[in-house]
């Protein structure tokens, strides 16, 4: 199974005045599943049409495996037919005047392979989609979550070198999305099929992807996996878009105190590592910190920032306290065991190291 | 009732006013081709008794008869031309549509205005270099040099047509059934017409009609041989003066395809106007 690489990819739409996709540089690795993650126009469906080759970019080049598939000068470019790729795309794009069988099979007909076998192959995976019911229906006859299952089974049926999912579970409910996004997970461990997924739910790519790559206007924000986008996000974007519930966001002053530097919003200051202490002095930043990351306190403790409680939300074995500090409303989650310990007021502390640190001005993060 | 609608008697009344100047309308329409029906039923001592209005005493069909026998070879002629014209130019059609609607290149759209522009040529300008083609093509009086004449006639209204169609085609399903590993004449053969019948239909119901109704290339590109039933029709007109009701069941003869395609196709084709001609995706 081939790896995925892409250089300086570019492409321009309206003759140049929008950047779909803007010096994109990217290294998949040979049966890696990678994630596109980024809001709605940024460049994920793009990005897919130029690696499957149905989109010739402005400049830039790919290589799938040891094949230049598009070059810098144009003058190498590998057919989309002879790709060896499989796409679900984000329309479904199911052939209307074919069953839902016939749909499948299409593509395997094309590589010759015996009746028996397809098939074989057909009925396994719509078994495991749970559409074998609907085998010899029209797609005008499927509701859009069948749909979109079939436009998935049509590309696990096939034995691509590269998988291209284009928000292949946007319109299931959320118990299927849930049992789909595993089976997608087993077969392509199984498989061992190189495969870019794009979507723009985070908690999909989270538990997905072994590599994200999280987009914005055409341009990579971050990629890496998600645990280093979840603990260590490059920026104010990418910590904002990565983890639910969102992230808490407060601009601050810095002053250093004894060895170590405080962040000071209104009358609150929360103590950051020792190790900052060079980097921030005197800087405007803007602090993020993860819900996760606040611990309850005393009331009576000088060091823990104290908030006024708006709202709690039960989350099972967990709950989510909305509260208002220095008028910034600030979220954090807790065990539910400890809800007794929340009332009307409630006292908490973070760890300084837990602390994400960015520059107030461009965002990027300092620590 | 549950589900009506309820009117006030002036809404009535105006419904009633609109149904009346319909109706005069529709029978104003279709005088004519009473006026047909009736004098064709007639025999010919009884056209010149009676007003070609009524109706006639004793029905016969002795002049529809009469009128087969004036028209078969022309009627003969007339099915070849219209299938075989019908059938090239809607082949030929539906492909240049496909690739002007599917697939850039160079001066693609210069083309294309080339092509459609001959939709507005007129029929008269191209007539005598029509003719003289057809003569030295040796395709003159023979059935093949009418098809070959209105294939290309009708290739440009046909790519217009089918290019406005296959555009609505969404793009993806192209480039699906191109990652599935097939090229362009599959895509056509496989996916696009399939997908779209109405559209298919519609332009053979279109050619049909007007290949099968055409008379000033038949009256200039045949002799006797392929003479077809219009132009027969026409001559029926000038020498057989008299028998009316002759003629008139000639006209019926020939109005019959074109009205029996439309009745069997009417349903495709309000379809195939009023909506996209694509199945759900
Ligand atoms: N054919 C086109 N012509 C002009 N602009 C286009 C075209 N296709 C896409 N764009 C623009 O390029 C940008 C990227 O589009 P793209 O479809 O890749 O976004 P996306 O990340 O897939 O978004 P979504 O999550 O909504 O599917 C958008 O700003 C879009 O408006
Ligand atoms: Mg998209």
């Amino acid at each position: 199974m081939p790896s995925v690489s892409v250089r300086n990819l570019t492409v321009a739409y309206n003759k140049g005045r929008t950047l779909a996709l803007d010096n994109l540089n990217l290294d998949i690795r040979d049966g890696e599943f990678c994630v596109f993650l980024g809001p709605s126009g940024c460049g994920k469906t793009t990005a897919l049409l130029c690696i499957a080759g149905l989109l010739v970019p402005t400049s830039g080049s790919i290589k799938i495996g040891d094949q230049v598939v598009i070059s810098d000068d144009k003058k190498t470019f590998v057919r989309p037919q002879e790709r060896n790729i499989a796409m679900v795309f984000q329309e479904y794009a199911l052939y209307p005047s074919m069953t839902v069988r016939g749909n499948m099979a299409f593509a395997l007909e094309n590589k010759k392979y015996p009746r028996e076998e397809i098939d074989r192959k057909v009925n396994s995976i719509a078994n495991m989609l749970g559409i074998e019911q609907l085998l010899d229906r029209k797609p005008a006859q499927l509701s859009g979550g069948q749909r979109q299952r079939v436009a998935l089974g049509r590309a696990l049926v096939r034995d691509p070198s590269l998988f291209l999912l284009d928000e292949p579970l946007g319109n299931l409910d959320a118990k299927l999305r849930e049992q789909v996004r595993f089976e997608l997970k087993r077969i392509q461990r199984q498989l061992g099929v190189t495969t870019i997924y794009v979507t723009h739910d985070q908690t999909e790519a989270m538990t997905l992807a072994d590599r994200i790559v999280l987009m914005k206007d055409g341009k990579v924000m971050q990629q890496g996996s998600p645990k280093d986008l979840y603990n260590r996000p490059i920026n104010t974007f990418v910590a904002g878009f990565v983890g639910t519930p969102k992230i808490n966001f407060l601009e601050c002053g810095v002053t250093a105190k004894e060895n170590r530097p405080y962040f000071n919003f209104g009358r609150s200051s929360l103590p950051g590592s020792p190790s900052l202490k060079a980097k921030l002095s005197g800087k405007a930043c803007v602090i993020g910190i993860r819900p996760s990351d606040f611990a309850l306190a005393d009331m009576s403790d000088p060091e823990a920032i104290k908030g006024t409680v708006e709202l709690i939300e039960p989350m099972g074995d967990e709950i989510l306290v909305h509260f208002m500090v220095e008028n910034h409303l600030l979220v954090g989650k807790f065990d539910a065991a400890d809800e007794d310990r929340v009332c009307e007021r409630v006292a908490v502390k973070v760890d300084p190291e837990k602390l994400h640190v960015f520059d107030g001005k461009t965002g990027d993060r300092i620590a | 009732m549950p589900g009506q609608l309820h009117l006030t008697s002036k809404q009535k009344l105006l419904h009633a006013f609109y149904y009346l100047v319909l109706l005069l309308f529709a029978a104003f329409y279709l005088l004519p081709f009473w006026g047909a029906i009736t004098t064709s039923l007639k025999s010919s001592a009884e056209v010149f008794t009676t007003s070609p209005l009524s109706l006639p005493d004793r029905p016969t069909l002795e002049a529809y008869v009469a009128a087969l026998n004036h028209l078969k070879k022309p009627l003969i002629n007339s099915i070849v031309v219209t299938i075989g014209g019908t059938f090239f130019s809607v082949l030929l059609g539906s492909m240049c549509g496909y690739v002007f609607a599917q697939y850039r290149f160079k001066f693609d759209n210069i083309i294309f205005v080339l092509v459609v522009s001959a939709i507005f040529l007129p029929y008269q300008a191209i007539l005598v270099p029509l003719f003289q083609t057809i003569r030295r093509l040796g395709l003159y009086d023979s059935v093949w040099g009418l098809i070959l004449a209105h294939t290309v006639y009708g290739i440009p209204m046909m790519t217009l047509m089918f290019r406005s169609f296959y555009g609505d085609v969404p793009k993806c399903l192209v480039q699906q059934a191109m990652l599935d590993g097939y090229g362009p004449w599959t895509i056509y053969r496989r996916v696009i017409l399939p997908s779209t019948k109405i559209a298919t239909v519609t332009g053979v119901v279109f050619q049909f009609a007007s290949i099968w109704n055409e008379l000033l290339f038949a009256l200039v590109l045949t002799g006797y041989d392929a003479m077809p039933a219009t132009v027969s029709l026409n001559q029926m007109m000038g020498t057989l003066a008299a028998e009316w009701n002759v003629q008139m069941a000639g006209s019926i003869w020939l109005a019959m395809p074109v009205l029996v395609l439309y009745i069997v196709m009417g349903k495709y084709l309000i379809r195939g106007y009023m909506a996209g001609s694509v199945a759900a995706t």
